[in-house]
C-alpha cells in the first residue's frame, strides 16, 4: 500500500492510535462516560470547525470564525429576554448575512478570503464591544433554561450537546454529498478555473460556503453562550486555532477540493484527545497553543496538494 | 505641457497622501486643538511601535506574500526583552544594552523559522505564518506564566521621555527605520529582487534571482523589524506580557494596504507605508478629537482595508481568488 492510498485513512488511524495511547496510560480515559463527555465539551468547537470546512474546502479561508462566534455570545445574552426563542433565528441569519458579505467581497471585489474575514471579522468586533457596553453580560437562568436548556444536559449518559452535533453534521453531510451545492462546492475546490468554464456559476456558490461558515459560526457563538449562561467580546477567543487544526488534522486540505465535513469530525476528535492527553501527559494549559500551533505546521505540510499551487506564495 | 499631470497612475500614486492632507485639514476644522504640538506627538508616539510592524510586512507584502505572525512575534520578543534587560542589569547603563542585539537577533530567528517554514516547506505564508504566530504567543504564555514583566530604567524610557523639538526620541527610532527600509528596498540589489519576486515570481526565477532565499531573507527582516516594534512597545508602556502584541496584526496589515502597497505584491514601498499608517493613526486620533468611542477602531479598519484591497485590485488581471 503506497503513502498516497494510505493518506486518506490517516486521520481515522490517528484517532484510534491516540485513543490506545492515552488509554494504555490512563484505563480510566477509555471509561464510556468519560469519552462521552470528552466529546459533548467539544461540541461548540466542532461546530464552528463545521462551517469552517466548507471555507476550506473550496479552498479559502475563514479567519472571522472567532469574532463572529464572540460577537454572537454578546447578542445572544443581550436579546434573550426580549426576544426569547426567535434570539436563535436573529443569530443564525446575522451569521449567514455576514458570512455573504465576506462571500461577496472575495468573489466579486476579489479580495483574498483571508483579508476579507479578518476585516469582518474587525467589524464583529467592534460590534461585539458596542453592544456589550465592553463588559460580560449573564443570561437570565430560568428564562436559559426554560427555552434553551435542552441543549445542554444529559440523556443517560450521553450529552445532549452531541444531538445537536451529530444532527448538523448530518444536514452537512446532506449538503455535502447529495446536493447540487455540495457538487459544486467540490467542483470549485478541486478546480475553480475549470468549474468555470463548465458552466458553474462559481461566485454563488462560494457566497453561499462563507455563509455556511458564517451561520455555523453562529450557531457555535449560540450554544457556548448558552453553556456558559452569557456573553462577551472576547469569551470565544482560543476558538479559532483548534478549528482550524481540527479541519486540517481531519484531512481537509488548504488547498480544498478533498476531505470534507465528515473528516472534520474526524479532526475535531483528534483535537480533543490531544487536548485531554496533554494533561494526562502533565502538559500545562498554557503549553497547549504552542502544540498546537506545531500541529498546525504538521497537518498542512503532510495533507496540502502541491500540484495545486504551481507558486507558494 | 508635454506631461499630462492626471494619470491614473499619478492619482493611484498621490491618492494615499492627498488623503492623509485630507483627513488632516478635515479634523482640524471640526475641533483645531487636532493640529497643536502636543496631538501630533501624541499621534507619532501612538503609532511609532505600529509603523515599524507595518514597515516589517511591508517588505514580506511587496514579495506577494502575507505575514500574520507578528502578534505572538512581538509578544514573544518583547517578553524576552524585559527577561534579557532585567537580567543583564536592570539599566542600560550597567550592561542591559545587550539585550537590545540579542532581541533583534531572536526576532530575525523567528523571522527566520518563518521563512523556512514556508519556504522548505512549500505551505502559504498566510497559514505557516499564522501557525507560527500561535506558537510564539503561546512560547510567551509559557516563559511569562501570564504574569506581566516590568523594565524600570530611566535611561532606556527616555526613549518615551525625551523629546527632541517636541516629538520624543521614539519617534526618531521610527522615522529612521523608516528610512533604512526605504534604501534596503529602493537601492540595493536585494530590495530589486524582492519586487521582482513579487511582479512575477516565474520571472524572477528565470532571470536567475534565487526566490527561496529572497524570500527567507524577506522574513528575516521583517521579524527584525517586529523586534525593533517590540522594543519600543516596551519603552512606550514600561512592560510586557504574552499579549503585548495583540492588535498589532490587523493595524499593520491595514495601514500597509491603504498607504498603496499592493496586497499583490511588487508595488509600493516605505513610504507608502509610513503614509498608510499615518491615515490609520490620524483617523483613530480624530475620532477620539471628535468624541467618537474607541469600539469603532476595529470596525473601521476593517472597512479600510477592504476599501484599499479593491482601490488596488486591477481587475483585468486576475481571474479569481481564494
Amino acid at each position: 500500500m503506497t503513502f498516497q492510498r494510505l493518506k486518506s485513512h490517516l486521520p481515522w488511524i490517528t484517532l484510534l492510535v491516540l485513543v490506545a495511547v492515552v488509554g494504555a496510560v490512563d484505563p480510566t480515559f477509555l471509561r464510556p462516560v468519560n469519552l462521552l463527555g470528552l466529546a459533548g465539551d467539544i461540541v461548540p468547537l466542532f461546530i464552528m470547525a463545521l462551517g469552517l470546512t466548507f471555507a476550506i474546502y473550496i479552498g479559502g479561508i475563514d479567519l472571522s470564525a472567532q469574532s463572529m462566534a464572540n460577537m454572537i455570545t454578546v447578542m445572544a445574552s443581550l436579546y434573550l429576554s426580549s426576544l426569547g426563542l426567535w434570539v436563535a433565528p436573529l443569530c443564525i441569519a446575522v451569521g449567514f448575512l455576514l458570512g455573504t458579505v465576506s462571500g461577496y467581497f472575495t468573489t466579486r471585489q476579489f479580495v483574498p478570503s483571508f483579508i476579507s474575514t479578518l476585516a469582518v471579522g474587525g467589524v464583529c468586533f467592534s460590534m461585539a464591544q458596542w453592544l456589550s457596553g465592553n463588559r460580560a453580560l449573564n443570561m437570565d437562568a430560568t428564562q436559559r433554561d426554560a427555552l434553551f436548556g435542552w441543549m445542554i444536559g444529559r440523556t443517560g449518559i450521553i450529552p445532549n450537546e452531541l444531538f445537536i452535533a451529530v444532527g448538523l453534521l448530518a444536514i452537512c453531510l446532506f449538503i455535502e454529498r447529495r446536493t447540487t451545492l455540495g457538487r459544486a462546492l467540490k467542483a470549485v475546490g478541486a478546480g475553480e478555473l475549470a468549474a468555470a468554464a463548465s458552466g458553474l456559476n462559481v461566485g454563488r456558490f462560494k457566497i453561499l460556503a462563507f455563509a455556511i461558515s458564517g451561520a455555523l459560526a453562529a450557531v457555535a457563538g449560540l450554544l457556548f453562550s448558552v453553556k456558559l449562561s452569557g456573553g462577551a467580546p472576547t469569551i470565544a477567543n482560543g476558538f479559532l486555532l483548534p478549528a482550524i487544526v481540527a479541519v486540517l488534522v481531519g484531512g481537509t486540505p488548504l488547498t480544498g477540493g478533498v476531505g470534507g465535513v465528515l473528516n472534520t469530525a474526524i479532526g475535531t476528535l483528534i483535537v480533543a484527545v490531544i487536548r485531554s492527553s496533554m494533561l494526562y501527559f502533565g502538559i500545562e494549559a498554557t503549553q497547549q497553543q504552542m502544540v498546537f500551533g506545531l500541529v498546525l505546521i504538521v497537518a498542512i505540510a503532510l495533507t496540502i496538494d502541491r500540484s495545486k499551487l504551481r507558486l507558494v506564495k | 505641457m508635454a506631461k499630462r499631470l492626471l494619470t491614473y497612475e499619478n492619482a493611484v500614486r498621490w491618492a494615499p497622501l492627498l488623503v492623509l492632507l485630507a483627513l488632516m485639514l478635515l479634523f482640524t476644522a471640526i475641533n483645531p486643538a487636532f493640529l497643536t504640538e502636543r496631538n501630533l506627538a501624541r499621534i507619532a508616539i501612538a503609532a511609532a511601535p505600529a509603523l515599524m510592524v507595518a514597515v516589517g510586512v511591508t517588505f514580506i507584502i511587496i514579495m506577494g506574500s502575507i505575514d500574520l505572525s507578528m502578534e505572538g512575534s512581538i509578544s514573544l520578543t518583547a517578553v524576552l526583552f524585559c527577561f534579557a534587560f532585567v537580567q543583564f542589569g536592570g539599566t542600560l547603563a550597567a550592561g542591559a544594552w545587550l539585550a537590545v542585539p540579542l532581541i533583534l537577533l531572536a526576532g530575525a530567528g523567528i523571522g527566520l523559522v518563518n521563512g523556512l517554514v514556508h519556504v522548505r516547506l512549500r505551505i502559504p505564508s498566510f497559514m505557516a505564518s499564522l501557525a507560527i504566530g500561535f506558537v510564539c504567543t503561546g512560547a510567551a504564555i509559557l516563559v511569562t506564566g501570564g504574569d506581566i514583566v516590568k523594565i524600570d530604567d530611566d535611561v532606556f524610557r527616555a526613549l518615551l521621555t525625551w523629546r527632541i523639538l517636541g516629538f520624543p526620541l521614539m519617534v526618531y527610532v521610527a522615522a529612521l527605520g523608516v528610512v533604512v527600509a526605504w534604501v534596503i528596498l529602493s537601492h540595493t540589489r536585494f530590495g530589486r529582487h524582492l519586487y521582482a519576486v513579487g511582479g512575477g515570481e516565474e520571472l524572477a526565477h528565470a532571470s536567475g534571482v534565487n526566490v527561496g532565499r529572497v524570500r527567507l531573507v524577506g522574513f528575516v527582516l521583517a521579524g527584525l523589524f517586529y523586534a525593533v516594534a517590540a522594543i519600543l512597545q516596551v519603552a512606550k508602556l514600561g512592560q510586557a506580557e504574552s499579549v503585548t502584541g495583540a492588535n498589532f496584526m490587523f493595524l499593520s496589515i491595514t495601514s500597509t494596504v491603504v498607504g498603496g502597497v499592493a496586497l499583490w505584491g511588487g508595488i509600493g514601498g516605505a513610504w507608502n507605508t509610513l503614509v498608510g499608517v499615518l491615515i490609520v493613526f490620524v483617523i483613530n486620533n480624530g475620532m477620539v478629537v471628535i468624541g467618537l468611542p474607541d469600539y469603532v477602531q476595529n470596525g473601521m479598519l476593517g472597512v479600510l482595508v477592504i476599501i484599499a484591497v479593491i482601490l488596488s485590485t486591477d481587475r483585468r488581471s486576475i481571474s479569481f481568488v481564494k
